[in-house]
Formats: structure tokens, sequence, C-alpha cells
């Protein structure tokens, strides 16, 4: 399972993946959460780049990673 | 205004995430009735109304948007006080409205579950149902009601589709009693909750307070790691408490219920079962139009451009339409000041309605139009969402500077005016970049600043225009000045982040609303109570400060010092003149020579005035910008409001100046006197203002922290003095060299 995950960033522009760890300080994974983003969650690719734009439950969000802060994802198998 | 002690009205508080589109069910629900103002002590917007609905009456308050009643930024704080009922200004809440996004009810249902524990009556209203249909997504209303044990109702707030079944659930609920939720919280955590709860309750009693903390508050306390409800909950025994709150944590995480991990987890383990079976996904994802316009608007290269264009377009307008706009007010306050002149009878009060309060006041009004049309394109994009775009495309140029795209919100909300710029830095979460972002703000070209822009760029700088008159000079100066400001900004916040406010970049994290067409209400509401704001300081302040510089102005009016050396002269010209017939050539030559006198007089006097000594004496320091003394009295007085300057110009210049206002080519009366006036002592008459002095002043004001309001706000804002008087240091200084370096480029290349 876990040597799937790959960061978001390798995500290509529509692939769909499920979000599997965030890591980073307790407080900002802890607000990524509040907002909606957690394990499980499913995201899709918008836009490239940093920051780059994900859908996530309907929504668009603009999000910039940082070596603080990662969002490791699994791609959905059947991605087209 | 209801009293706490009395109630004629029962309070509901709206509460949801942001873009579930609260504030238009508050508006739809409040209609007309609206009240916006501050929360005294914190500047977050405090909007209020009133509902009637089966012979009873309801205030509603329109809580910010939040995503957790974790309070972290300041509007999280406020809200949170406010339901608790621990603000004075804000009646208990009877009610509780909490709105949700149908098509994002897992997310939006980790912030019922913190509502629904408060133990207030609640009713949640699941709104934008049609929006999720569109996106193959269907909320079933009543099997979520079961689940919940909650009044639910759908409601389409944009099209007020639902509204009558609301407030009918709203008036039943307020008498039932609140809904019971068991804890969605491991039996660990409870257990801490009840050792902690007792612990408190000892406390209290010790402390002398009757009333313990309830129960959803020793939870908040356990959970909340910023310290907030600490500091305001517990007060005396704050230490003690701390670290029996720091034990429980530490007991948590080894009980594998790390705190705050746990509140996400329990809270989203919750919703997923209240959620069962309540929303089907046909599956099909498919484009919508909003992906369509972001593919275009969030590109690198032609996202940008279109920003771009857009500013471009914005300015344009604000200069073009607001000029067009201007003349009739312009003409009003001319014919009223004539209208005056003619009917008072000559002394101090006609001199103190003419000068000081129709052309000082009245000069700064006319610039209305222009602020209202930049706040029209500013409400605009923000209700259409097109500024969380360009808040992404500026994260791109932010980080480079060492902030963050949402940095960019408040700066460019800093362009109407910098108050509203600071109070938007609130949510910016780290506190570096939430003081770089205040003090830097002020940069921004603001509103203030347009009447001066406005006032000497059409006077002095040339009409041409290029590209067959779609680009014109003046637009080109304004463009200018504003690029100025920003340049500045971003020198200025580099400096910042690498000298006083050094630390780490911080994660970026933002949603980007749907777009949709923007609210006509919403947007006309903003343009007005904007548009007031201005008048009311217009009819206040400005008011105030063009009275108090033209008394400065005025007195002490000695006539007997001023005007004794005139006499002889005066005198002289007077024989001459009555010995002329009227059709005599040399009639017209004594009557300028008798005029030329007289404005020699009136300089004389202005010279001997309390601001014209202050001016001399700050001359020789003005000087160098090319600024006579006559500017340097404006710009003193002007630094408690920038905008002030228009109208301390016109009284400086206006003051019984009695010039020849009909120049061909000059559209307002001030432009004119600008034009005419000269330095003093000078023979052949100098003329003051020239391109190079024109761009100094503007330059100046460009740069200049000329505002008392926004450092009393950055003063609330950062809590200390510090910050106030390091932004006005460096603003000011920063002014006095870029217009000292334009003045003296621009007479090296261009001359007098």
């Amino acid at each position: 399972m876990i040597d799937k995950a790959i960061p978001l960033s390798g995500l290509s522009v529509g692939q769909l993946a499920y979000v599997r760890r965030i890591s980073g300080h307790p407080d900002h994974v802890h607000r990524l959460e509040e907002f909606g983003l957690r394990g499980g969650t499913r995201v899709q690719m918008f836009r490239r780049g940093s920051p780059c734009i994900i859908r996530m439950a309907g929504n668009k969000v603009c999000f910039r990673a940082d070596d603080l802060l990662r969002i490791l994802v699994e791609p959905e198998t059947a991605s087209s | 205004m209801a009293l706490t002690t009395q109630k004629t009205s029962l309070t509901v508080a709206l509460v949801g995430n942001p873009n579930t589109g609260k504030s238009t069910l508050f508006g739809a629900l409040a209609g007309v009735h609206q009240h916006v103002g501050n929360y005294p002590g914190v500047t977050v917007e405090k909007k209020t109304g009133n509902m009637e609905h089966a012979g009873r009456s309801y205030e509603l308050i329109d809580l910010p948007g939040l995503y957790s009643l974790a309070p972290r930024s300041r509007d999280e704080m406020v809200a949170v006080d406010v339901l608790l009922g621990r603000r004075e200004d804000c009646p208990p809440v009877d009610l509780i409205v909490c709105i949700v996004d149908a098509g994002n009810l897992q997310r939006n249902f980790y912030l019922v579950s913190q509502v629904l524990e408060l133990g207030i009556p609640t009713v949640v209203a699941v709104n934008m149902i049609d929006v999720a249909a569109r996106r193959g997504i269907s909320v079933d209303v009543q099997r979520l009601e079961r689940q919940l044990g909650v009044p639910i109702v759908a409601v389409q707030a944009n099209r007020r589709i639902g509204l009558p079944a609301l407030k009918a659930s709203i008036s039943a609920a307020v008498d039932r009693q609140p809904h019971s939720a068991p804890s969605p919280f491991p039996e660990v955590f409870e257990d801490e909750t009840s050792r902690l709860e007792s612990l408190l309750a000892e406390h209290f009693v010790e402390a002398g307070r009757h009333q313990p903390l309830p129960r959803c508050l020793v939870r908040r306390l356990l959970l909340d790691m910023h310290g907030y409800l600490a500091e305001t909950l517990l007060g005396i025994g704050k230490g003690q408490t701390v670290q029996n709150l720091e034990a429980a944590r530490a007991r948590l995480a080894d009980r594998d219920c790390p705190v705050p991990a746990i509140e996400t987890t329990a809270r989203y383990e919750w919703a997923g079962t209240v959620l069962e079976g309540v929303v089907s996904e046909s599956g099909r994802e498919q484009t919508s139009g909003t992906d369509r316009i972001d593919r275009l608007l969030t590109h690198r290269v032609w996202g940008t451009l279109v920003f771009g264009l857009l500013m471009v377009v914005v300015f344009q307008s604000v200069f073009v339409g607001g000029e067009s706009l201007m003349w009739p007010i312009d003409a009003g306050t001319e014919a009223t000041g004539r209208w005056l002149e003619g009917h008072m009878a000559e002394g101090a009060l006609r001199s103190l309605m003419v000068d000081g309060v129709i052309g000082g006041a009245g000069g700064v009004l006319s610039f209305l139009p222009q602020i209202m049309i930049l706040f029209c394109f500013l409400a605009v994009l923000e209700d259409c969402g097109y500024m969380a775009r360009a808040a992404y495309l500026m994260d791109r140029i932010m980080v480079r500077v060492g902030l963050s795209g949402k940095s960019f919100i408040p700066m460019l909300s800093a362009f109407a005016c910098a108050i509203p710029g600071i109070m938007a830095a609130r949510v910016i979460e780290n506190e570096r970049d939430r003081l770089t972002t205040i003090l830097v703000a002020p940069l921004m070209t603001c509103s203030a600043r347009l009447p001066v822009y406005a006032l000497l760029i059409a006077a002095f700088i040339p009409e041409r225009t290029y590209f067959g008159g779609m680009v014109n000079l003046q637009g080109l100066t304004m463009a200018g000045l504003y690029v100025l400001g920003i340049a500045t900004a971003v020198v200025a916040a580099l400096v910042l982040k690498r000298t006083v406010l050094r630390g780490e970049v911080s994660p970026f994290l933002m949603e980007l609303p749907s777009y949709k067409l923007p609210s006509p209400r919403n947007v006309v509401y903003r343009v007005v109570q904007r548009g007031w704001l201005f008048l009311r300081c217009a009819g206040t302040l400005i008011l105030g400060v063009s009275i108090i510089v033209w008394a400065a102005l005025y007195y002490p009016h000695d006539a007997e010092v001023v005007e004794a050396e005139f006499q002889p002269q005066s005198q002289q010209l007077q024989r001459r003149l009555d010995a002329l017939a009227v059709g005599d050539p040399r009639y017209a030559e004594v009557q300028q020579q008798r005029v030329e006198l007289q404005r020699a007089i009136q300089g004389a006097y202005q010279r001997q005035s309390i601001l014209g000594r202050a001016g001399r004496i700050i001359e020789p320091v003005v000087k160098p910008l090319g600024w006579d003394w006559r500017i340097g009295c404006a710009v003193i007085a002007s630094f408690p409001a920038r905008e002030i300057v228009v109208a301390t110009m016109g009284v400086v210049y206006n003051l019984g100046e009695d010039i020849d206002v009909e120049s061909p080519g000059d559209t307002g009366r001030l432009h004119a006197k600008l034009h005419a006036a000269t330095w003093d002592g000078t023979d052949p008459p100098r003329k003051v203002f020239n391109i190079p002095v024109a761009l100094s002043i503007l330059v100046f004001f460009a740069l200049c922290a000329q505002c008392a309001a926004t450092l009393a706000v950055i003063r609330r804002e950062t809590n200390s003095w510090r910050w106030p008087a390091f932004t006005f240091g460096y603003m000011t200084t920063l002014a006095y060299v870029g217009a000292l370096v334009t003045y003296q480029v621009g007479m090296w290349i261009g001359g007098p």
C-alpha cells in the first residue's frame, strides 16, 4: 500500500488519487484536516506547479506544499 | 441594540463554512434591515439584521465564515465568543442556524458536530442543493434529519427558495430543548474531560466563581492548543490549569488519543455515521463552466495576461469614468460657493463658508464617483469569485517576497482603503506574514490618494492619447503611480522578511469558490456603504480639518499690520482709477494693477497667518522637492488624512485670490488656481507648478503614511505602538527621498 504512495506533486493533470498520509507540523496537519483534506480524501489534480490547484469534494483548492508539509497520495488504479 | 437584561427579540446566529452562501442567506432573511459595524476592540466586521416571523422578532447575527470552532484567527475568536455568549455587545444566542453546502457535507459536518455540542437549539440549512445536483450529487434530506435528530431545511439562498420553511423551523426550534448529542469522542477522552471538569469546578469554587464551565467548554479547552480559550476562560490561577491541561494531553497521547488529531478523527467518524446513505453520487465527473473558465484564468501565461488587462481596465475606468461624473458635483459646489459669495456680507464668516467649507470639504466631494467606481469593481471581482484566482496567480510572486498568496487579497483591498486591507490580513495565520502584510499594505494606492492623483494629473499631465485613443497619458501616469506603490511594497516586504520579520515560509491553502454572477444587491450594498463612509468622513473629519486649516490660514487677520504697507500704493491706484474714464484703454491696465495689489495683500495675509508661518519655517526642508511653502502647508495639514490635501490646497490657493478662473481649457476651478499659482517674491512671477513639481508631490503622496486612521488600526491589530511608529517612520522617509529624487531628476531632464 505505502509503496504506491507518491507526493501530491507527482500527479498529472486530471489524475485522481486518494490521500494516504499528510506529514508535517501537527498544527498544520490539523488545519488541513479541518479543511477537509485528510487521509482517504479523493483528490484530482487540476493544475500542477507551486502552488497547485486540486479538486476535492467538488471544490477547487489551491495548495502550496513545502519542506515541512507533505501530502502523499495513492493514484487511483483505473485513472485515465 | 438589544440589551441582555430586557430582551425584546430572540437572537439567531448564522454559522457556516466560507463559501456556503451564508451571507446570501443572511441577506435573504434580513432583507433591507441590515446593519454593518465592528465588534468593539477588534476589527472584525459585525453584521446584524432583523427578521419578523409569526409575530415574533429575531435579531440575526452573521458570523465570519469558519471551518472550525478551534479559534486561531481573530474572526474565529469573535465567532466563538459570540456563540458562547461571552461578548458584552452581543446578547446570548438563542438559536444557531448552521448553513452547510450540499456538495461538501462531509467537511461541513465537522463544524456541525462542534456547533451541536454547544447546547444551543440548532437548525441546519442545506444550501446549494441545485449546484450539487448538477454535479450529480443528491442529498436525502429526510434521512439526514432522522439520523441527525436536528431540524434540517433545504434552501437555495440565492433564489430565495425554502425561506418560509426555514423561518418556520427557526420559530419552532427556538422553544424546544437543545439537541443533546452523544459525544463523538472515545471514552478515554471523555474520562480526561470529566477529570478536568471536576478539577476546574474545585478551582472555581476556590476563586469564588459560582458558575462552573459547561462540559463543552472543558472539551474545547482540552482540544485547543493555541491557548486562546485558556487565556479568556480561566483568568486567575491559569498557570496551574495550564499544567493540568498539558498533563492531560500527555496522558491522552500515551493512550493513542493525541490532541489535536483526535478531534478530526472523532468528528469525521461521527459525520460518516450521520451521513450514511444520505449522499448519493452518480459518479459522472463532468467539466463545469467554472472549470472551463479556470483553464484560462489560472493559466500561467493567459491567466496572468487577463489579470494584467483587468487591472488596466479597472484603473482606466476609475479615471475616465470618474472624470466624466465629476463635473456635476464640481459645478454644484462652485455654484453654491458663488451664491454664498453673493449673498453674504464680507468677513470671516463668508470666508469660512466659501473658502473653508465649500472650497475645502466640497472639493473632496467631487472624488466620490471615482471611489465608488473602484469599490464597484472590487466588489464585483470579489463577489464573482475572481479574487481567489488572483491570489493563486500572485502566490508565485508573493512567495519570492517571502509571503503567500493570502497576503495578496489584503493588499488588493488596500487599493480601495488600507484599513479593510489591514483588517483582511486577519485571515493570515502566520504571524510574521500577517505583520509584514500589515506594514506594507498602506503603500498600496488607496482611494484617498485618488483625489490628489486625479487633481494633479488632470491639471498638469498633458492630455495625449496613444493606440487610437485606447490609452491616454494621464491614465498611464496613474498606472505608473500604482506600480510605484506596488514595487515599493514588494521591496519593503522583501527587506522586512529578510531582517526584522525573518521566518520560514508557511504553507498556503485556499479555497477557490465556483464562479457565479455577482449579485447586484451585494455589489450595490458594498458600494453604497463605502460611498457613505467616505461622505461621512468628508462631512466630519475632512470638514473639521478644512475649517482648522482655513482658520490657521486666516488668523490672526491683522489688517493694520498687513495692509499698512500697501496703503499708499492702494490709495494711489484708486485715485488714478477715479481720474480715468471707463472706456479709457489705461483703465483696464490700472484695474489689473489693482487686482495684482489685492493678490499681494492676500499673500501677505497668508504669510503672516499661523499656518503660513509654519509653512515658511519648513520651506527650506521642502524647497529641494520643488515645493513652495503653500504646498508644505497643505502637506502638513494632510498628515491626519491624505485626502484632506485637496481640501487644503483648495483653501490655500483659494483664499481671497480673486484670479481669473475662466481661463479656457481648464475644467475645474482648482485646476485653474493651481496653474496660476506663483512663487512669492519672484519677479517676473515664477509659476509654482510644473510637471516635475506635480510628479514630486504625486510620488510623496504615493509613499507617505498620511492617515491617522490606518496607523490607529495598525496599533489595534498589532497591539503595540511600535509598529505604527515604524510604519510612519519608514514611509515618511521613503516619501521624502522619493519626492526629492523625482523633482531633481525631473528638473535635470526637462528643465523648469
